[in-house]
This record gives C-alpha cells, sequence and structure tokens, in this order.
C-alpha cells in the first residue's frame, strides 16, 4: 500500500540531467565521479547526484512556490557545479541526447539501483544515457494527484515541443525535434499511467503489479507523468533538458499554471477516450515539434500545435494572474509565437560548422555561462 | 646472434615490415590476453627477440628501412600529445601547472644531483637528468587508447606528461648552449645554433597549425576524410622539414599539436584521435623500438640505471601525492598518476642522444647508461602505466 504523502499544492520542484563531457572532441567521459568527489569539498547542500551512466549528472531544486527562487537556486548549483567542472576541464550541457555518443561505450555507474537495472535491461539502461527535465507539482492528495496526472496527458505534446532539444542522435539528424524519447519508448513499463480513477484504484493496481513481482516501486514505472507519493507530487518526466538554465523554470511555471487550472476548476473527466490520441500526439510533438498537428481530444479536429499551445497559454491568463505567472505565460508565448526552439538551434549550429563536436561545444558553452 | 637467412635475398624491406607487423601482433596478443601486460609490451618484446640483439631475424639496415613509420608514429604521438595541454584549462587550473612545472624541476634538481654525487660529470648529468623529464607520448597515448582509461588521473597525466616533454626539449636546448659555452665555443655555436634549434622547431610548428586551421576551416568538417589525410600530411611534412633542417622534431610536433587546441579557431582542426587510424604505425613503431634495445648494457649498468628509474619514478609519485588536494584528486590517486609516468621517450630520446650535431660533446659518455635507463622504463613502463590507470578506476573493467 503506497501512502501519498500531502504536500502544499502547487508548490514546484525540478531535476535536470545534464551531459558531462570532455573538452578535446565533447563526447561524454566519465566524469561524474570526479565532479561529485570535488563537490563534496564544498559544504552547498544542493541535491547533486549520478545518474545512470557515468558522463551524466543530475541536480534537483528544493521546493519552491516561486519561479524566481527556483531560477536563483538553479544559477548558484549550477554556478558551483561549473566551479568544479572547470578545475577539472570538463563540460555540461543541457540537451536531451548527446548528439554522437556510443551508447555502447557508455559505463553504467556503481551503484546497485542501475546495476540491478543493467542486469535487467541489458542495452536498454545504457541507451538510456538520455537527459530530461523532471518537474514535480505539489498536490493535496492521492485523488488530486489522480486526476492531475489524467488531465496533463492531454498537454504532454506540449512539454514536448517546448522543451524539443535532442535533434542528433548516435552522429545523426533523427529529423525528430526530441529523439530522447524513443528511448524511454523501448522500456516496458514506459508509457503512460493506466486509467484509474482515484488514489485507491491506483494503489489496487500497484498491488497487483507488485504482487506479480513486475515492480518493487514507483521508480519501476518509466511513464511520461506519474505520481510520485513519497514527495506528494505528480511528476512530469517528458521534457528533455533545456539548453538553457532559463527555460528550466519557465516549463515548470508553465506546469503550475495547468496544475492550477486543473485544481480549481475541479477537473474530472478521466475516459478511455482521453487517451486514444495520446501515442498520436506525442508522435507528432516529438517528430514534428511546434509544427506539428495534434488531437486535442476525441470528437475535436486536428489542430496545428502551435496553434492549440496559444490557444492554451491564452486560456490559462487566470490562472498565470492568479500565481503571479504572467510573466512566465508572456515568454512562453513569446517564445512559442516566435517559434524558437533548441533544436532548430542545435540544427543551426551543425549548420554552420559541419561538426558535431563543435555543435556540443556551443551547446555545453551556453549551458554553462548563458542566462 | 644472426639467423642464416637474415641476410638472404628473400627479406627486403616489404618483407621485413610484414614480419615485423606479424610477429609483432603476435606478440601484442600474447601480452593483451595476459590482461596485466599492455599489447605494445608485446610488441616491444617481440622486437627485442626478432631484433639484431635476439634472434637476428631482422637486421638492423632493413629495420631501418621501416624507419619512416617509426618516424610518423613519434610524429602522430607528439601531436597528439600536444593537443591534449590545453592552456585555457592551465589559466584556470593553476595546480596542475604548478605541480608539472615543479615536479620537473626537482626532478630535474634531484637527479642531477643524485648523478654527479656518483662522479658523473656535470653536464652529462644535465642531459640525463633532462631525459628523465620527458615520457613517452607514444606508450602513455597508447596505454590511455587501448585501456580507454578516462579520467581526472588520465586527464591529468597527458597534460602533465605534455609539459614534462616540452620542459625537456626546452632544457635540452639550453643544456647544449651551455655545454657550448663552457667548450669555449664561439657565440654562434653556444647561443645561435641552440636558439635557432628551439626557436626554428616552434616555429615550424606553429606554421603547422596555422596552415592546419586555416585549410581544415576551409575544407569543412563535413569532408572529415580530406582533412585527416591533410592532417596526417602535416605531420609528415613537420617531422620531414625539422629533420632536414636539424631542428628537433619532437618540439616541433608538439607545438603543432598545441597550436591547433590553443589557437583562435583550433577547434576547425576535427578529432585529436588521429591515432586510431594508427595502428599500423604504433606497431611498428613499438616493434622497431624493442628491435634496438640492446639488454647487455644493463649488464654493466644495471645499478645506476635502476637507481635513476627508481629515484625518478619515486619523485613523480610524491610530486603527484603532495598536489594531489590541489589537483582535486585524492592522495592515492595524485600517487598513481606519477607512477603512470614511468615510460620514457625511449625511440625519441636515443634519436636525440644518437645524433652528435644536437648533443653536447662530452654527453656521448653516457649513452650507455641512458640506452639502460630506457631498456628499463621501455620495458616496465607501460604495465605499471596500465596498472595505475587500474588502480585508479579510470579503465574499462573488462580491461
Amino acid at each position: 500500500m503506497l501512502e501519498f504523502k500531502n504536500s502544499k499544492p502547487l508548490t514546484l520542484g525540478v531535476e535536470l540531467e545534464l551531459m558531462i563531457v570532455n573538452r578535446h572532441d565533447y563526447n561524454l567521459t566519465r566524469g561524474s565521479d570526479d565532479l561529485l568527489s570535488l563537490l563534496a569539498r564544498h559544504r552547498h547542500g544542493y541535491d547533486i547526484k549520478p545518474e545512470i551512466t557515468q558522463g551524466m549528472i543530475e541536480i534537483a531544486t528544493g521546493i519552491h512556490e516561486d519561479l524566481s527562487t527556483m531560477r536563483h537556486e538553479l544559477g548558484e548549483i549550477r554556478a558551483l557545479l561549473n566551479q568544479c567542472a572547470e578545475k577539472l576541464n570538463l563540460g555540461l550541457a543541457g540537451g536531451g541526447a548527446h548528439p554522437f555518443q556510443r551508447w555502447g561505450e557508455q559505463r553504467i555507474y556503481p551503484k546497485e539501483r542501475y546495476q540491478l537495472v543493467s542486469e535487467l535491461y541489458g542495452y536498454l539502461a545504457k541507451q538510456f544515457t538520455v537527459f530530461g527535465q523532471h518537474i514535480h507539482v505539489g498536490c493535496p492528495d492521492g485523488d488530486s494527484a489522480v486526476r492531475l496526472t489524467h488531465f496533463l496527458s492531454r498537454y504532454i505534446p506540449h512539454f514536448i515541443a517546448l522543451s524539443a532539444s535532442s535533434p542528433f542522435y548516435q552522429g545523426a539528424d533523427t529529423l525528430f525535434q526530441t529523439s530522447r524519447l524513443s528511448n524511454v519508448n523501448a522500456f516496458p513499463l514506459s508509457g503512460c499511467m493506466p486509467q484509474v480513477r482515484n488514489w485507491e484504484a491506483f494503489n489496487h493496481y500497484f498491488g497487483q503489479m507488485h504482487a506479480l513481482g513486475i515492480v518493487a516501486s514507483m521508480k519501476d514505472f518509466y511513464w511520461d507523468i506519474r505520481p510520485k507519493p513519497e514527495f506528494g507530487t505528480v511528476e512530469i518526466r517528458i521534457c528533455d533538458t533545456p539548453l538553457t538554465l532559463g527555460l528550466a523554470p519557465l516549463l515548470a511555471g508553465y506546469a503550475r499554471m495547468l496544475a492550477h487550472h486543473c485544481l480549481e476548476t475541479g477537473w474530472n473527466r478521466i475516459e478511455p477516450a482521453l487517451y486514444l490520441p495520446y501515442t498520436y500526439n506525442r508522435f507528432q510533438a516529438c517528430r514534428f515539434g511546434l509544427a506539428g498537428d495534434i488531437i486535442p481530444g476525441c470528437g475535436h479536429e486536428r489542430i496545428s500545435l502551435l496553434e492549440d499551445l496559444l490557444g492554451t497559454l491564452d486560456r490559462l491568463s487566470d490562472s498565470a494572474h492568479a500565481l503571479d505567472l504572467d510573466d512566465c505565460r508572456l515568454q512562453l508565448r513569446e517564445r512559442v509565437a516566435k517559434r524558437h526552439n533548441d533544436s532548430d538551434w542545435l540544427r543551426a549550429q551543425y549548420a554552420t560548422s559541419g561538426s558535431l563536436s563543435d555543435t556540443v561545444r556551443h551547446q555545453s558553452e551556453r549551458w554553462m555561462y548563458d542566462a | 646472434m644472426t639467423l642464416p637467412f637474415a641476410s638472404t635475398s628473400l627479406l627486403n624491406p616489404l618483407t621485413a615490415l610484414g614480419i615485423i607487423l606479424a610477429l609483432g601482433i603476435l606478440g601484442g596478443q600474447i601480452a593483451r590476453k595476459s590482461s596485466a601486460i599492455p599489447t605494445l609490451t608485446g610488441y616491444i618484446v617481440t622486437g627485442l627477440i626478432i631484433g639484431p640483439h635476439g634472434l637476428g631475424l631482422i637486421s638492423q639496415p632493413l629495420i631501418d628501412t621501416s624507419d619512416i613509420f617509426v618516424q610518423l608514429a613519434l610524429g602522430i604521438a607528439l601531436f597528439e600529445m600536444g593537443r591534449r595541454i590545453d592552456l585555457r584549462w592551465l589559466r584556470h587550473e593553476r595546480a596542475l601547472l604548478v605541480t608539472a612545472l615543479g615536479g620537473g624541476a626537482v626532478c630535474f634538481l634531484a637527479l642531477y644531483l643524485t648523478l654527479s654525487l656518483f662522479g658523473v660529470h656535470q653536464e652529462t648529468a644535465a642531459v640525463l637528468a633532462i631525459l628523465a623529464l620527458s615520457c613517452s607520448p607514444a606508450a602513455l597515448l597508447e596505454v590511455l587508447r587501448e585501456t580507454r582509461a578516462e579520467g581526472q588521473v588520465s586527464e591529468r597525466l597527458v597534460t602533465y606528461a605534455g609539459i614534462g616533454n616540452l620542459l625537456a626539449l626546452t632544457g635540452y636546448c639550453l643544456t647544449l648552449g651551455w655545454s657550448r659555452q663552457n667548450g669555449g665555443l664561439a657565440l654562434e655555436s653556444w647561443l645561435l645554433q641552440p636558439s635557432w634549434t628551439f626557436l626554428g622547431s616552434a616555429g615550424i610548428g606553429l606554421m603547422a597549425g596555422l596552415v592546419a586551421i586555416n585549410a581544415n576551416r576551409w575544407i569543412g568538417a563535413q569532408y572529415r576524410e580530406a582533412q585527416e589525410v591533410l592532417l596526417f600530411a602535416l605531420i609528415a611534412l613537420t617531422v620531414g622539414l625539422s629533420s632536414a633542417l636539424h631542428m628537433l622534431p619532437a618540439l616541433a610536433l608538439l607545438i603543432f599539436g598545441l597550436s591547433t587546441r590553443n589557437m583562435p579557431s583550433g577547434y576547425a582542426v576535427g578529432s585529436p584521435w588521429v591515432m586510431r587510424y594508427s595502428v599500423v604505425f604504433f606497431a611498428a613503431l613499438f616493434v622497431i623500438a624493442g628491435s634496438r634495445l640492446d639488454l647487455r648494457v644493463l649488464g654493466d649498468h644495471l645499478p645506476l640505471a635502476l637507481l635513476f628509474v627508481c629515484v625518478r619514478s619515486a619523485l613523480h609519485i610524491l610530486t603527484g601525492a603532495l598536489m594531489a588536494h590541489a589537483n582535486g584528486l585524492a592522495r592515492r590517486c595524485g600517487a598513481l598518476m606519477g607512477l603512470a609516468l614511468m615510460p620514457m621517450s625511449g625511440t625519441a630520446n636515443l634519436a636525440l642522444l644518437t645524433s652528435p650535431a644536437l648533443l653536447p660533446a662530452s654527453a656521448s659518455a653516457i649513452l650507455p647508461l641512458a640506452i639502460a635507463t630506457l631498456c628499463l622504463t621501455e620495458l616496465i613502463g607501460p604495465p605499471l602505466t596500465q596498472l595505475a590507470l587500474k588502480l585508479a578506476g579510470e579503465t574499462r573493467p573488462h580491461t
């Protein structure tokens, strides 16, 4: 029986998985141990930890009610990481997938859970060397978390298109705006939460899966959105890590506005039809980003993702105002209207230099030093 | 001892190269299967066995016909090592710069004094102590490539070794001038010639770097193969030109690599792992290096050579351990970095030592001792480098 730890509604936290690259050819490098050892010499109190392979590192913020404090904390973490990375001659970079790393060359981090994942999933574990932003939104109770998880599934294409930053994979242009999610799809427990209606039903489902020996904890579900009972949150796991630190809080702000809208309006339309266009919309967003077409729901006409996103941002103006997120909403709106996109930026870099190494060099400089 | 067929007409430069490579690969694989010994040690031992000082399967003149492979392999390794010296990092990470410069100074002084205590002539002691600052780029990079080692020990090791080689080559020019001044030679001989050797070598390296950067920008990264062939051509040109002008090819190539890494737009020069296409050259290099080793010199000079090697290594280990914290390493890892610096640049140093034009007059007396030292470090150096990297946890688990 999972107990949902109630948390203050609409509080936020983000986790960001970052690339650790060398500065010879900007390939991923085994740097997390060295970085963590050096970080341990500083008394920082930040949540910085290893990820499944040794060319990755994860940072997480505390709980925030305000985007400016989140941005400030992320800035502080980045400054500390930069200081250590500079000493070790390592680069850090955002982006959903490293453009030319070879998955077979990655090394699993020597931690029991990761070793178990590697034993169970074989090469999928190393292919999971992809980099995402996870957004946690506080929920008052388990039932609200289940509702919010279903509600957000409709908006998954928006998060994908806003954060897409992995057009290159294994040395090739995938033609996708985000290639990262294809790696997640390979896991048997990926996808979306089953259509349970409340926390009790969710617990029943979890109990059955646990009894069958399929899962041991919530961590075994690789869903796009999942309740996180130990934190009292709903966790959105669909975003690529942005190329700049500034976008991460904006994505969190968008999640907060949506959550506010869901909880305030008492949304509860949990029905099978909700998920009919889910994989189609998800694919469109991954492949085409803002230029994709989506089906907002059963009985709805196909609509451009960009149009749907702008319309949603407009509809969220009351929530934005109530949460003091007007600036966030306007920044996102401007970004969408101008079709600003990290994947396009990466492709432009590659078009200029013709070198993926050089593209990652720019990518790293952007993450480490841009606002 | 020489086998009877070694001098028959069946052995021409091509069959000799074929034998060198085929037997070298065989020896390398035997070493690899032991997992404790790097492949390159297998190459060296193979060379030792088939060379003129072993079974005599390949004669010295035939080995010399393959010298072009040796020159190119050394050129590639030195270029690559130069590329690993990141001045931007060194400006930021002063601890590493201080460790490499300070470690070099301490190593030089300690060995100079030790050798002087054992009655070795001042100039000769200086030349030997300077040789001790060098570290074999080919051996280090080949062990790193084979073990696929990654991490701070590997990173700092290569930079430390690169700075050590630069120090050794600079010190060598200074010693040459000093020696000639002591010998009462004219200004032209003691000041201008060493200066010309040093500055000319650096100039050639710098020019090659500028050409590489601009030509690579013009070609474009989409045409990686053309860029790589061009780089290879420039390495060959740099070796050839600096040798023809009686300069120091090693210095020219280090500067060439260093400039492509550190000059504006240097990123246009692609992947630093030119080495990955150079396995043939490296196999030939190490087999030939082994064939040139004459272990008989160890008989007469073993104690002093052993002392030299032990003092050099102890100083590196001590420097690494003492400066570990400042370098962001655990003390044990700092010491392991020092241990990994064991291989000395045998082939390059031998070329230097056997070139009368580039050697202080009195220094020819140290040749046997230097060869004995190089024999020791060529044989035990690479396995110790591999062991150090493995103990530091930086090699791939299966190696």
